[in-house]
């Protein structure tokens, strides 16, 4: 017999000789070392999410300054430098869970979200085998919330809210009042619980709703849903979109001559700084739904107001802030405030902590009902003047009167 | 006695050596298990889960010349099949992995029979859409399987027929699935079947005028190669537990499928393995070390492996033993033009 | 009726631009039987350089295209003639992967450079529409299609009638014979490609005009490369400009009487459909598939 195969055996059985069952489990070190305390991010830095994973990291990065610059995180007594660590899941959502492994394995405990809901649906159970405590900074579907999950906490507005603050804006403020509403949706999960939520408020406040139109997430033509709409001649079309599908809709609609009265509100895209750099003068007046404007009432003791958030972050990227910057930024807040609370590092004692916690803040009210979502802190409905959100409900937090009709061109 | 380059095995050994090696392979695995955390745990199981798929692709892609460009419809059939019939109907997951694989190999024999007609590039791009085709129709059957909101697989409460068994048990899961996958690989690679394939992908006319039956040898490859990705897909479903089409259907993970196979060696048994190994540890550690520019790096060793290795490894080491020329650059200056 | 006539005028004009981000990827596919993955990415990049050229310059996007249509000749002529070359010879599937890697490198690149913000090359005149009787026709779309369908009828007259044209023909036929009769197969090739390139950045210049665009739109271009080639035919140009339009009449029409969801559905059985009646493709020829290498 040759010798390789004997010596490859005697190799691989030395190998097997050391085999148990069951893997090393993971460290535990509660994510601390020397002074800094490390929070796991995966981010979307490439992939079909990129452009809301930088939003949403620069929200982060900021964060991260201002606490450090406020002298940092105390717990257990020390006062600890924060950090976040940083992995790129490609827009994966097995990537993303995968991840939270790997921070598990290096003790890191607690985790702030990926973006978007897939991505975070896909975390919260791995969070919750482990023993992590999680931050959703960026998945709103209900869904999320209604399967059990006790360490995952969204500072966000759920997604049932997007489009249901629009109609009620619509309600509170447009005079004469719009009849007909239409919903022009993409079919993904957050989409459609973003049009349900729109629908049953406008039922209940008594606007006459015609058939959704659904079309296919992320697509760039949805002229078909528009072709549909058109001979239905609606008062208001609302968009339960994201940005690839908002842009299109306010563009192919004035391709295809579809003007409705009441012009034209959008979730998610028209805060976006893309959405009037991409469609000029046709962003004029659209309205939307936003997590946060700089007129939010509330401040904290890391980010001042909310103007004081908007300036900081037009100064250090140059672009008026979002509100993906904005929600990131509270979610990295609400995590640190925990650590604080609980003066711990400890991941039972900070989800404690955030169970608990209700402050305000430069975003609005912080506090998590039994499930984990923020449902305390209403959502602000803007419209785009100039290329800028200008915010126009609640009539507390309003900058500007609603220009009514509002239109396309 | 002549002085030969090749070096000559007794036949006993030449027969028995590869499968012994695999044993030893597949137990040093086992072992391999209590040495790794589980955030490493996973990431050998993902590349349990792509040797897999890989070996699965190379029977009807490699072997058999019909590259199916729409090889994840199997794995996503597989996925969607676990996860309704658990989320629907209660089942237990290990009742639900067979039937998911038997549904994926039942409609790789049903569009084989028409597709298979078609020659190489068409094939290939009919079964894309196929693929993409399905994944659209998943979308839109809401009802049943979700639709873009996704379907969870019951792992908590009472809902949950089969407990969730955990990185550890996924790890020995992949790891037997992948065994089985490169057992089947071996055996087909060695038999007459395998044999028939390679002459079809030689030459179909030919191997038909041999007596081959070219339809049926096709279909059942098809439909082999599918039961072994939908089971793959059912496990993946498991452990994801939430899952939606994107990324089920997603043509991303054919084309990783279709490169570790032609990076490592088409035909050949062991090419996959190696293609699927080298390609996972290098993305994943390119990915930890390198957070902003790792598929740019990516790109980069992908395009490197591929000009130097324009056979896969595998083949370029029987070839370079074979010829005694082991020069990399006499190897690029072969295939190009 | 009116929304019928409405959804078919404009599936026409949105598969005619599509037809010219496919004419390319079907060329090097039935010519040299590269299979070009990177097709998208290139057709974003052309894009991005329309986008610059206008925004540094003030250049309407129409005549900025053909900036980009220059700048990808060259990119594309030495992408070939410099990496591809080397692997022409290999396992068909071989080149797949090359472009692969070469995707993977385009679009992370773009996402680092130019960053992942959607952008659209703004015009004054694109998003306006001409109406005929009750029927909106978008200028920019008009144009864009208007300029697809000469391009590509240029493109076969090039490939016919000039001895350039021939020389890739010939090659595409048979590499051997066509080098036995003098013809550089290494430069023809790269031509073809750049050519391939270069088109496909028209029309991702176009498409920057008419829609917006991201470095992750790469994989839907290819993907719908993919199905136009096929479904037209491999190597065939005309295919080319008839899958791209079956395809927008298919996606056009089937919104309009189904859901909008279904569209893509019916998009890829429509391509399954036709390649299992007409394996060829809808005007693919046979020929191309057997070719003697040399």
């Amino acid at each position: 017999m040759d010798r390789i195969p004997i010596m490859a055996l005697s190799g691989a059985v030395t190998l097997v000789l050391v085999a148990g069952c069951g893997s090393r489990g993971a460290e535990s070190s509660g994510g601390v070392s020397g002074d800094t305390l490390t929070i796991g991010a995966s981010m979307s830095l490439t992939g079909s999410l990129a452009r809301e994973g930088q939003l949403t990291k620069e929200g982060y990065d900021l964060c991260v300054e201002k606490v450090n610059a406020a002298g940092g995180v105390t717990a257990g007594g020390k006062k600890l430098k924060l950090k976040i660590a940083y992995q790129d899941d490609t827009s994966k959502p097995d990537t993303a869970a995968q991840l939270v492994d790997q921070f598990n394995d290096k003790g890191t405990k607690l985790i702030l979200s990926s973006y978007g809901t897939p991505n975070t649906a896909a975390q919260a159970p791995v969070v919750e085998r482990n023993g992590q405590v999680m931050v959703d900074a960026g998945g709103a579907d209900d869904s999320i919330f209604h399967k059990g999950y006790k360490r995952t906490f969204a500072v966000l507005s759920p997604a049932s809210q997007y489009a249901a603050s629009i109609v009620q804006a619509l309600n509170d403020l447009a005079k004469p009042r719009p009849k007909k509403i239409v919903f022009l949706s993409a079919d993904d999960g957050f989409s459609k619980t973003v049009t349900n939520g729109g629908t049953a408020t406008a039922n209940k406040l008594g606007f006459t709703v015609l058939p959704s139109q659904y079309f296919p997430e992320a697509s760039t033509d949805v002229s078909s849903s528009l072709n549909k709409v058109k001979g239905q001649k609606p008062d208001v079309i609302i968009g339960s979109v994201h940005l690839v599908e908002g842009v299109a809709i306010i563009k192919q609609a004035h391709e295809l001559g579809v003007k409705p009265p009441g012009g034209f509100a959008e979730t998610v895209a028209p805060p976006t700084p893309d959405f009037p750099k991409t469609l000029g003068k046709l962003a004029e007046n659209v309205l939307s739904s936003s997590q946060w404007s700089p007129t939010v009432k509330g401040s904290d003791k890391i980010f001042g107001t909310a103007k004081q958030f908007q300036a900081d972050i037009t100064k250090k990227y140059g672009h008026t802030p979002d509100y993906h910057n904005a929600e990131a930024a509270a979610g990295c807040l609400a995590l640190t405030l925990a650590v604080q609370n609980a003066n711990s590092t400890d991941a039972n004692k900070v989800r404690d902590a955030l169970a608990k916690l209700d402050t305000m803040s430069a975003f609005g009210r912080i506090k998590f009902n039994a499930l984990g979502q923020n449902v305390y802190k209403t959502m602000s409905v803007i419209q785009v003047r100039h290329g800028k959100p200008v915010t126009v409900w609640p009539k507390d937090e309003a900058e500007a009167k609603l220009i009514w009709p509002g239109t396309a061109s | 006695m002549a002085a030969s380059a090749v070096v000559l095995r007794s036949p006993v050994v030449r027969r028995w050596w590869p499968w012994a090696a695999g044993l030893v392979a597949l137990l040093a695995c086992f072992g391999l298990q209590s040495l790794l955390f589980v955030g490493q745990e996973r990431i050998v199981t993902s590349v349990f889960m792509f040797v897999a798929l890989a070996q699965a692709w190379n029977l009807i892609g490699g072997f058999t010349g019909y590259a199916c460009f729409g090889q994840v419809v199997f794995f996503g059939l597989g996925g969607y099949t676990t996860a309704v019939l658990m989320s629907h109907l209660g089942l237990g997951f290990w009742a639900t992995l067979p039937l998911a694989g038997l549904l994926a190999g039942a409609f790789g024999v049903l569009i084989g029979m028409p597709l298979l007609r078609l020659r190489g590039h068409y094939f290939a791009v009919a079964t894309l859409g196929v693929a993409e085709g399905m994944r659209e129709v998943v979308t839109n059957l809401g009802s049943l399987t979700g639709g873009g909101s996704g379907i969870t697989v019951p792992t908590v409460g009472s809902a949950a027929v089969t407990a969730y068994i955990g990185n550890d048990g996924f790890y020995v899961l992949f790891l037997v699935l992948a065994a089985v996958a490169v057992l089947a690989g071996g055996l087909v690679g060695r038999s007459r079947y395998g044999l028939a394939l390679r002459a079809i992908h030689q030459d179909e006319d030919a191997a038909g005028a041999a007596g081959v039956n070219t339809t049926r040898t096709k279909v059942l490859t098809l439909g082999l190669s599918g039961f072994l990705t939908g089971l793959v897909g059912a496990a993946y479903a498991f452990q994801q537990i939430t899952i939606f089409p994107d990324r089920l259907f997603d043509v991303e993970i054919t084309v990783l499928m279709v490169i570790m196979v032609m990076l490592g060696g088409a035909g050949t048994v062991l090419g996959p393995v190696l293609g699927a190994v080298a390609l996972q540890f290098a993305s994943e550690w390119l990915r930890q070390n390198y957070t902003e520019a790792h598929i740019f790096i990516l790109g980069i060793v992908i395009i490197v492996a591929v000009v130097l290795l324009p056979q896969g490894a595998v083949n370029y080491v029987r070839e370079a033993r074979r010829h005694g020329e082991y020069s990399l650059l006499a190897n690029v200056r072969r295939y190009r033009l | 009726m009116t929304a019928f006539v409405q959804a078919t005028v404009y599936g026409l004009l949105q598969g005619g631009l599509l037809a010219l981000v496919a004419v390319g990827f079907s060329m090097v596919w039935g010519v040299m039987n590269v299979i070009n993955i990177a097709q998208g990415a290139f057709v974003l990049l052309g894009a991005y350089i329309a986008w610059e050229v206008n925004a540094t310059f003030g250049l309407d996007p129409f005549a900025a295209m053909f900036v980009s249509a220059a700048v990808l000749f060259v990119v594309g002529y030495l992408v070939q003639r410099l990496v591809i070359n080397l692997v022409v010879n290999a396992p068909i599937y071989i080149t797949l992967l090359l472009t692969f890697g070469l995707q993977l490198l385009l679009v992370q690149g773009m996402n680092i450079v130019f960053t992942a913000d959607y952008r659209s090359i703004p015009t004054t005149y694109a998003s306006g529409s001409v109406s005929i009787g009750a029927v909106e026709v978008p200028i920019g779309r008009l144009l864009s299609f208007g300029l697809a369908v000469v391009i590509t009828l240029l493109l076969v007259l090039f490939v016919t009638r000039t001895r350039t044209g021939l020389s890739i023909m010939a090659t595409g036929m048979d590499r051997g014979a066509a080098r036995l009769m003098g013809i550089r197969a290494r430069h023809v090739y790269a031509l073809t490609f750049g050519l391939a390139i270069g088109l496909g950045g028209m029309a991702g210049a176009m498409i920057g005009t008419v829609g917006t665009f991201n470095p992750a739109d790469a994989g839907y271009y290819t993907l719908l490369s993919f199905v136009i080639a096929i479904l037209g035919g491999l190597g065939n140009m005309y295919g080319a400009l008839l899958g791209g339009l079956l395809l927008g009449l298919v996606e056009a029409w089937g919104g309009q009487f189904l859901s909008g969801t279904w569209v893509n559905a019916i998009a890829f059985a429509v391509l399954v459909l036709v390649l299992i009646f007409r394996p060829s493709g809808l005007v693919g020829k046979a020929f191309y598939s057997f070719r003697l290498e040399v």
